[in-house]
């Protein structure tokens, strides 16, 4: 039986080997992530055509859509991160969902920002009291708490397991955002892009929406690996591997 | 040296928490106090129409008890931590979860049964209409077990740091958006003469899931905080 994958799983864990891996990963992401922008930006904002109902106005879900689905997305690695780190004390899944946490928050926080922006043409009101908005908004208070949490401590690492704890407890509001809009017919519209069965979205209007979601993933991903590595030498300084490290870039 | 059984070590705790809130008798009327003032402060800021006054009532009522919740529960194990006595009773035969929920019924009983006396007083000052007082009364019957029940969880898990006040508030908010939510619904629904069952009943479900589930939660937090 191939059992490469456990094994390779394993080495990923320890914090030298998946800095090289992040090292060597995280230029191609950025590269991804910048073609796959361009190429949506350019298919969302020229190619696509204007909305019979909305107009132009209707181009900035090329940008809100999928922050919002990054800010829950985010936030389940987090939890799922958190999980590992509570029960296996992994150090670099410890560190995984602290530095997620303030990328997802950028990404909560670009969701409200855009969604308010387009609100006021559409709704005639930057901000309402609608499901969708506030259970966002409390999202972003979740990731803050998160974030609060964890620098509150002393101790790094006790206070990664404090925050992580707390991510998993915070996770009952990912479903109540996801599902807001079907559950109460409020002010915000229904979900458009189905996974399963026909989206109720015309192609030359999805492509741009699905491939701009892939950049916000290469994104994360390059910027999540940016943070690890950078939380990894300063958590293993004094550490024999990152002293090699120093030397190599003092030598250059 | 026999060991106590559990329901001899719940009592034993209950007493011991009552006694030293009792002993400290002018802590348990800080919140009360807080939220009697935080209260007159509305009229004050919005006007004293009695028809606005009469519409917002529930909702100031709710938050008010909230927010004075929310500053004593900071204390809720503050006094264990600094003589020790937490580490002790993790330390203890008996299954922690027990334990503490036996402290956070005692907080509940210094810190909340006091709010809820004192919230048909504010809500008349609030001119509240007399028939929807037990429908309110009943709401914070049930949510603020579950503040408790979620707070203690938070502040077991801000034991180990020392600055936690504001950061306790940010955790908190979120986690009690629904039971405001479903508490002020059930009160404005009775304001209105609409059945106010069905909030009373999600707060009801809500709080026995979180009866058995928080106390683990609050053990497992603590445990975490006092890793050290």
């Amino acid at each position: 039986m191939a059992n490469w994958i456990p094994l390779w799983m394993h080495k990923l864990g320890s914090p030298p080997i998946f800095y090289r891996f992040a090292g060597v990963l995280r230029p191609w992401m950025i590269a991804l992530a910048l073609l796959t922008g361009i190429i949506a930006l350019y298919g969302g904002l020229v190619l696509a055509p204007a909305d019979y109902q909305q107009g132009d106005a209707y181009r900035i879900i090329f940008i809100h859509v999928p922050s919002a689905w990054m800010s829950l997305f985010i936030y389940g690695v987090m939890a799922v991160a958190s999980f590992i780190a509570l029960v296996w004390r992994l150090k670099l899944a410890e560190i995984v969902a602290m530095e997620s946490a303030p990328i997802g928050a950028a990404f909560t926080f670009i969701t409200l920002v855009t969604g308010s922006l387009w609100g006021k043409p559409m709704w005639g009101t930057w901000w309402t009291w609608d499901a969708r908005l506030t259970s966002e908004l409390v999202l972003l208070f979740l990731y803050l708490g998160v974030i609060g949490l964890y620098h509150s401590f002393e101790d790094r690492r006790q206070g990664a397991r404090a925050a992580a704890f707390l991510a998993i407890i915070g996770i009952i509001n990912v479903p109540i955002v996801h599902f807001s809009v079907n559950w109460w017919n409020t002010l915000h519209q229904g979900s458009t892009v189905r996974i399963l069965g026909p989206s109720k979205m015309s192609g030359n209007m999805i492509w741009p929406l699905l491939t701009m979601m892939a950049a916000t993933k290469f994104y994360y991903i390059a910027s999540l690996f940016g943070r690890v590595r950078t939380d990894l030498l300063a958590m293993e300084s004094g550490k024999d591997w990152v002293r090699q490290i120093a030397e190599k870039e003092a030598a250059r | 040296m026999s060991r106590p059984t559990l329901s001899g070590a719940c009592a034993a705790m209950l007493r011991r928490d009552l006694t030293l809130a009792w002993r400290r008798r002018g802590d348990i009327a800080m919140p009360v106090l807080y939220a009697l003032i935080v209260a007159t402060l509305f009229p004050f800021a919005l006007g004293p129409e009695n028809a606005l006054l009469e519409r917002i009532a529930g909702g100031v009522v709710l938050v008010t008890v909230l927010l004075a919740m929310l500053l004593a529960l900071d204390a809720m194990f503050r006094s264990d931590i600094e003589d020790g006595s937490l580490e002790q009773l993790v330390l203890a035969p008996q299954p922690l979860a027990t334990l503490l929920a036996m402290k956070i019924l005692a907080h509940w009983i210094t810190t909340a049964l006091p709010l809820i006396v004192v919230a048909p007083l504010l809500a008349g000052m609030l001119h509240l209409p007399a028939q929807v007082m037990p429908v309110l009364v009943l709401s914070l019957l049930l949510a603020t077990p579950l503040l408790s029940l979620l707070g203690a969880i938070l502040v077991a898990l801000t034991a180990g740091t020392r600055r936690s006040g504001m950061l306790l508030a940010l955790m908190l908010l979120p986690l009690c958006v629904p039971v405001v939510i479903f508490a002020a619904g059930a009160v404005a629904a009775a304001q209105q003469g609409l059945p106010w069952l069905a909030p009373i009943a999600w707060l009801g479900a809500a709080l026995a899931l979180a009866l058995v589930l928080a106390p683990l939660a609050c053990a497992a937090a603590l445990r975490i905080a006092l890793d050290a």
